[in-house]
C-alpha cells in the first residue's frame, strides 16, 4: 500500500473520542466504595490506625472520583473575577493537585494490612484494585474496554497467581494428608497456567524503535 | 518530545510496590499475590523510544471563514506501534472538535481534526498535542506542534440582489441596461431599416404591419461598483459590532457583484485611506478580502481623508458604503461624492446607542446625540444619497430592496 492509500485507510478509522465518561466514572465510583468498605470491615479486628487509615481512603476515593470528573468537564479558563468562579478555580486547582488515585490504593492497603490474615479477602481485594485502575484509566483516556485486549492475557496470568498465592497462604491451615496433596496439584496447575499465558505476551513485546 | 510514565503505569506501579512491601513486611503470601497483576502488565514497560517524530499539518481549505468548520489534516510518521491522540487545543476565537485517536501499526497515520474560527482577522489556531500510547498504555509521549496562523474572512452578508445603475459603461456584462443591444432580454419592435440581421425579423409583426418589423433586445453591461467599508469606529457588542457588520455587509457585496461579473472595487476607510481599483474574477475576490483583512483599523484622525482618490472611483460606478456614520470626515467624503456625480448608497450599520444612567443630564446627552445622528443621515438623503439601516441579522436584501427592485437612478 502507498503512503496515500495508508494515509486514506487510516484516516477512515480515526475516531473522534466522544465517549460519555458517564459510565466510567461510576464504575470508578462502585469500585473505589466497594474497595473501601471490603478492607475497611469489620472495623472492630482493626488495629490502631484503622479508622485514620478509612478517612484517609474515604477522602482519597471521594477526591478521585472528583479528579475524573474535573477531567471530564475539562479546562474552562475564565477571566471573570466573580467569587463563585474563583472559588470554582480554586476548587478544581485542589482536586487536581494530588494523585488522588494512588493515595487510595495506599490508604486501602494499608486497611488490608492492618487486619489479620484473610488471604481470599486479600485476594478479591487485590482484584478489585486492578479492576479500578483499569476503570481509571479507561475514564480519564475515554477510551473504549477494547483497548485492554492486549493486556487481558497477563490480566488472566496475574489474577491465577493471586489465586496461586491465596493457596500457598491458606496451606498452614490445611493437615497433611490427601487435601493437601490435592491443594498441591492445583497450585502446580495454576502456576503453569499462569507461566503459560504471560511468557508469550511478554516475548511478543514489540523491539526497540530503530532511529531514522 | 517529551516520554514519561502514564497516569495508568503509575498507579499500577503504586499497586504492584505497596502489595510487595506488604508481603514482605507483614509475611502474608496473599499480599504478593495482590500485587500479581499490577507486575505482570509492568513488565511489559519498554525504555527504548525514538525521540524524534515527523509531523505534517495541511489546512485543507484556502480560507477560513469565520463561523465555518475547516478541516485540518494531520499526518504522522514515525511510532507506528504506538497509537496516537490528537487533541486541538484552540487558541484565542477559535473553537475545535473533539480529541481524534488514531491506531497504531501502519508508517504513515493521519487523521482529520475540525476548527470553527469564531471571528475575522489573522491568529494562531492554537496547538495540536499529540499523545503516543503504547500498546500496553504504560508509557506515553507527548508532542505539542504549533498550529499555522490564518487569515479568517468575515462571513459575508446574504445578499440575492443587486443594486444596478440606470446608466451603465459600454462594457459588455450581465445587467441588462436601456440601450438596444445583442442581449437576450426582449426591448422592442421596430421597423426594418437595411443592415438589419434578418435572423431578428419578428413575423406576427411583420404580417400584422404588412411591412418587415424586426425585434429589439437589450444591451448586456457590466457596471462599476466600488465598495466603502468604515473602519474608522468599532462600537457595539464584539460579535456584532460596527465594524464585524462592516466588514461582513462589505464581503457580501462584494461576493455578489463579482459574481454577477461586475468590476468591484474596495476602499478601505481606516486611519488611512487603502483601496484596490475595480476588477473581476476569483483572484480579485482574495485581493480584495486580503485587503480587507490587512488594514490595520485605526482611529487617528489623519487629514485629508475627506476626498477619496480619483483612481479608485472609475466615472460613473456605483458606491455603496457600509459605516456607522459616525465619523465627520466620511460623510464630508460622501458630500464630496455626491457633488461629483456618483450614485452612492450608504447602508447604516450603528445598531447601539451610548449607555446612559437615567439622569437628566445624561438623557439629555443622549437626546442630543439621536438628534445628531438622525441629522447626518437627514442631511445625506437631502443630497441624493440613500442611507438604509441594516441590523447585522437579516439579509442585505431586505434593507436594499427598495433599490434592487429597478435601476438606481444615476444623477449627474
Amino acid at each position: 500500500m502507498t503512503a496515500a492509500g495508508a494515509w486514506r485507510a487510516h484516516r477512515q478509522r480515526s475516531e473522534p473520542t466522544g465517549r460519555s465518561p458517564v459510565t466510567g466514572i461510576a464504575a470508578a465510583t462502585a469500585l473505589a466504595a466497594g474497595v473501601t468498605l471490603w478492607s475497611a470491615f469489620p472495623l472492630s479486628t482493626g488495629r490502631s490506625g484503622t479508622r485514620l487509615a478509612l478517612v484517609t481512603a474515604i477522602v482519597a476515593g471521594i477526591m478521585s472520583i472528583a479528579q475524573l470528573a474535573a477531567a471530564a468537564i475539562g479546562n474552562r479558563d475564565s477571566d471573570s473575577f466573580a467569587a463563585l468562579d474563583q472559588v470554582a478555580q480554586w476548587l478544581t486547582g485542589l482536586v487536581k493537585m494530588l494523585p488522588w488515585a494512588e493515595l487510595l490504593i495506599v490508604a486501602v492497603l494499608g486497611l488490608e494490612a492492618l487486619h489479620g490474615s484473610r488471604p481470599w479477602h486479600t485476594a478479591l481485594l487485590g482484584i478489585a484494585l486492578t479492576g479500578y485502575v483499569l476503570a481509571v484509566h479507561l475514564t480519564e483516556t475515554r477510551a473504549g474496554a477494547g483497548v485492554l485486549r492486549a493486556q487481558l492475557p497477563l490480566l488472566s496470568a496475574g489474577i491465577a497467581l493471586t489465586a496461586l498465592s491465596v493457596g500457598a497462604a491458606a496451606l498452614p491451615h490445611f493437615m497433611a494428608g490427601s487435601t493437601d496433596a490435592a491443594i498441591r496439584i492445583v497450585v502446580l496447575v495454576v502456576a503453569v497456567v499462569a507461566v503459560g499465558l504471560a511468557v508469550p505476551v511478554w516475548l511478543s513485546r514489540p523491539g526497540p524503535e530503530r532511529g531514522r | 518530545m517529551h516520554w514519561s510514565l502514564s497516569g495508568h503505569a503509575r498507579r499500577l506501579l503504586v499497586l504492584a510496590v505497596g502489595g510487595v512491601v506488604l508481603a514482605v513486611l507483614t509475611r502474608r503470601a496473599e499480599f504478593a499475590g495482590l500485587a500479581a497483576p499490577a507486575l505482570l502488565l509492568l513488565a511489559t514497560w519498554q525504555s527504548d523510544r525514538n525521540p524524534q517524530v515527523e509531523v505534517r499539518i495541511h489546512l485543507g481549505t484556502a480560507s477560513l471563514v469565520e463561523g465555518v468548520s475547516a478541516p485540518l489534516q494531520v499526518e504522522i510518521h514515525g511510532h507506528e506501534p504506538f497509537a496516537a491522540r490528537l487533541l486541538i487545543e484552540p487558541g484565542e476565537s477559535v473553537t475545535a472538535g473533539a480529541a481524534v485517536d488514531v491506531p497504531g501499526g501502519h508508517p504513515t497515520r493521519g487523521a482529520v481534526l475540525w476548527v470553527v474560527p469564531t471571528r475575522w482577522g489573522r491568529y494562531s489556531l492554537g496547538v495540536l498535542v499529540i499523545t503516543f500510547t503504547d500498546r500496553y498504555r504504560l508509557t506515553e509521549g507527548t508532542a505539542v506542534v504549533e498550529l499555522p496562523y490564518a487569515s479568517t474572512y468575515p462571513h459575508a452578508a446574504s445578499l440575492q440582489s443587486s443594486v444596478v445603475l440606470s446608466r451603465l459603461p459600454s462594457r459588455l456584462g450581465e445587467h441588462p441596461a436601456r440601450a438596444a443591444g445583442d442581449g437576450i432580454e426582449f426591448a422592442g419592435v421596430r421597423e426594418f431599416v437595411p443592415g438589419d440581421r434578418q435572423r431578428r425579423i419578428n413575423w406576427p409583426a411583420t404580417t400584422r404591419h404588412g411591412t418587415l418589423h424586426l425585434s429589439t433586445f437589450s444591451a448586456e453591461r457590466t457596471q462599476n461598483v466600488v465598495v466603502i467599508a468604515d473602519e474608522t469606529s468599532d462600537v457595539g457588542e464584539p460579535g456584532a459590532s460596527s465594524l464585524d457588520l462592516v466588514l461582513r455587509g462589505a464581503s457580501g457585496a462584494i461576493t455578489r457583484y463579482l459574481a454577477a461579473r461586475d468590476r468591484v472595487g474596495l476602499i478601505i476607510f481606516a486611519g488611512r485611506l487603502s483601496w484596490i481599483g475595480p476588477g473581476q474574477g476569483r483572484r480579485h475576490w482574495y485581493r480584495l478580502l486580503d485587503l480587507m483583512m490587512s488594514t490595520p483599523g485605526g482611529w487617528d484622525r489623519a487629514p485629508g481623508l475627506t476626498r477619496l482618490p480619483r483612481a479608485a472611483l472609475p466615472p460613473g460606478s456605483l458606491i455603496l458604503v457600509f459605516s456607522p456614520l459616525l465619523d465627520a470626515r466620511l460623510v464630508e467624503a460622501l458630500r464630496d461624492l455626491r457633488e461629483r456625480g456618483f450614485s452612492v448608497l450608504v447602508v447604516d450599520v450603528l445598531n447601539t446607542e451610548p449607555a446612559h444612567d437615567g439622569s437628566r443630564l445624561s438623557r439629555l446627552t443622549a437626546r442630543m446625540w439621536h438628534l445628531e445622528q438622525e441629522a447626518v443621515r437627514f442631511s445625506l438623503t437631502q443630497i441624493g444619497v440613500p442611507v438604509v439601516h441594516w441590523d447585522g441579522v437579516t439579509s442585505l436584501d431586505t434593507p436594499l430592496a427598495p433599490y434592487t427592485r429597478r435601476a438606481l437612478v444615476a444623477h449627474r
